[in-house]
């Protein structure tokens, strides 16, 4: 009986599984069409470059005003250093001309000894992101030169004689008067005055991008700080860096040259509320401030993704 | 009454009765505990991709204003991952993984504070949400004479703090 019973059992459970085993939920889901062929993706779309752009090599640093004797030398001091960005010329400006890009430099544009405006180069500065080239700030390259009166009225004389069929660069001719003619003169511009501002440090993301106060940055994502140090609208070159205080995360350096970036990331958000105040100890050492240190502060604030449910 | 007390008909007929009934409530066990692994798998792929969304940041707004700021195309960064990550289990949907991530309500809020249309939260940080409807197949429960296909509704949002 029982073994009557056990065969049983298994010829019934196996005539019935045997269907729901052989059961495919799929087969309705045959491809009734070919397949489509497999497509390339489209290539990422050419965004057209600014015209006249060009890798930057050469990084602004400061502008420079040299005095020997009679000439004041207006210049521009470069680091050879590639920060990752591009550049184009915007526009080339002479002694005294107009330019529409007058005040929207970040470095401004200083005036020769009568009051024009020095000549330079305008030059706009990008960093290529995803989307193209992002202009991020404009830097006005300063390159002239003027004869000064020396101290006291008595002229120079190399400066007295007539002027040349072509006067030199940034003279200006001095009209004549009304009763008698006059050779012309060279203008009389005083030295560039040593500032009686402070100095004013900062603290920027790039190179020439906007000095900040507050910073936010992702957490264990690598950021470079570049210490600055300004004087009314010309910034000065820096000399050296210090980490003096502040929790610095996990930096490459705690201290620099100038155009040397700090370079850290951290890895530990900050408590609720609060965040990481980080102070630098900038060197100048320029003719016109001698030597001196600023401390720069600026505020960070590690964040990190999160779900918000 | 020796019948009453011989009970060797009454295994087989249990047998017959209860062996049905026991293999299908297992089988939907079984569907049901499958379809909660893939309800957790689509979640994990929609929080993955807003993350990563959020994790983009625009590094031009960073250097002009010192502000973290969702990059101009966080919405497609977080469709490109929430396909992604859902074509690892393709063979679990109904749909194709693109479609289904192209389907998807997508949003990204680059300044705050802002309000979600969809949800009616309150963000008060830039912040990319992900609201889908994942169609999962369910053949058992299809056998059963019930949904063959069950539709996984998924709600994921990201900010950076």
């Amino acid at each position: 009986m029982k073994r009557r019973t056990t065969l049983l059992m298994l010829t019934i459970v196996s005539l019935w599984s045997s269907p729901a085993l052989a059961w495919d939920p799929f087969r309705d889901e045959a491809p009734s069409e070919p397949p489509k062929p497999a497509r390339e993706p489209d290539p990422a779309p050419f965004i057209a470059p600014p015209p006249g752009i060009y890798y930057v090599t050469d990084t602004y640093v400061a502008d420079l005003v040299t005095t020997t004797g009679p000439v004041t030398t207006y210049s521009t001091t470069t680091v050879h250093e590639s920060t990752g960005s591009y550049a184009r010329v915007l526009d080339t400006v002479g002694t005294g001309a107009a330019s529409p890009f007058d005040g929207s430099s970040f470095n401004g544009r200083r005036v020769v000894g009568d009051g024009r405006a020095v000549a330079g180069t305008y030059y706009e500065n990008y960093v290529l992101s995803e989307g193209g080239f992002v202009p991020i700030s404009i830097v006005f390259f300063q390159d002239d030169a003027e004869l000064a009166r020396l101290l006291g009225d008595a002229p120079a004389p190399a400066v007295t004689r007539p002027a040349p069929s072509t006067p030199p660069v940034a003279t200006r001719p001095v009209p004549p008067g009304c009763c008698a003619p006059q050779p012309p003169v060279v203008t009389t511009a005083p030295p560039t005055p040593t500032p009686t501002r402070p100095i004013r440090p900062g603290i920027s993301l790039l190179p020439v991008s906007t000095p900040l106060t507050v910073l936010e940055v992702l957490r264990g994502r690598a950021v470079s700080l570049y210490p600055r140090a300004f004087v009314d609208d010309r910034e000065l070159p820096v000399r050296s860096w210090l980490v003096v205080a502040g929790n610095a995360g996990e930096p490459v350096a705690t201290a620099g040259r100038g155009g040397t970036p700090f370079t850290t990331s951290w890895r530990q958000l900050a408590p609720p509320g609060a965040m990481y105040e980080l102070v630098f100890r900038i060197e100048v050492d320029t003719p016109d401030t001698g030597q001196q240190t600023v401390d720069a502060t600026i505020a960070v604030v590690v964040r990190s993704p999160a779900l918000e449910r | 009454m020796s019948w009453m007390r011989d009970d060797r008909g009454t295994a087989l007929v249990l047998t017959l009765v209860l062996a049905p009934l026991l293999l299908i409530a297992l089988a939907g066990v079984l569907q049901l505990g499958a379809l909660r692994v893939v309800a957790a798998r689509v979640r994990a792929a929609a929080d993955l991709a807003t993350l990563v969304a959020v994790n983009d940041q625009d590094g031009a707004e960073l250097a002009r204003s010192g502000v973290l700021r969702l990059s101009t195309d966080a919405v497609d960064v977080a469709r490109e991952y929430f396909a992604r990550e859902l074509e690892l289990s393709s063979s679990l949907l109904d749909s194709a993984a693109a479609e289904i991530a192209a389907a998807a309500d997508v949003a990204a809020y680059p300044s705050a504070p802002a309000y979600d249309t969809y949800t009616g939260a309150r963000y008060d940080r830039p912040a990319v949400r992900i609201a889908a409807h994942v169609p999962v197949r369910t053949p058992v429960f299809g056998a059963l004479v019930l949904r063959p296909v069950t539709t996984i509704d998924v709600l994921s949002v990201s900010s950076p703090r």
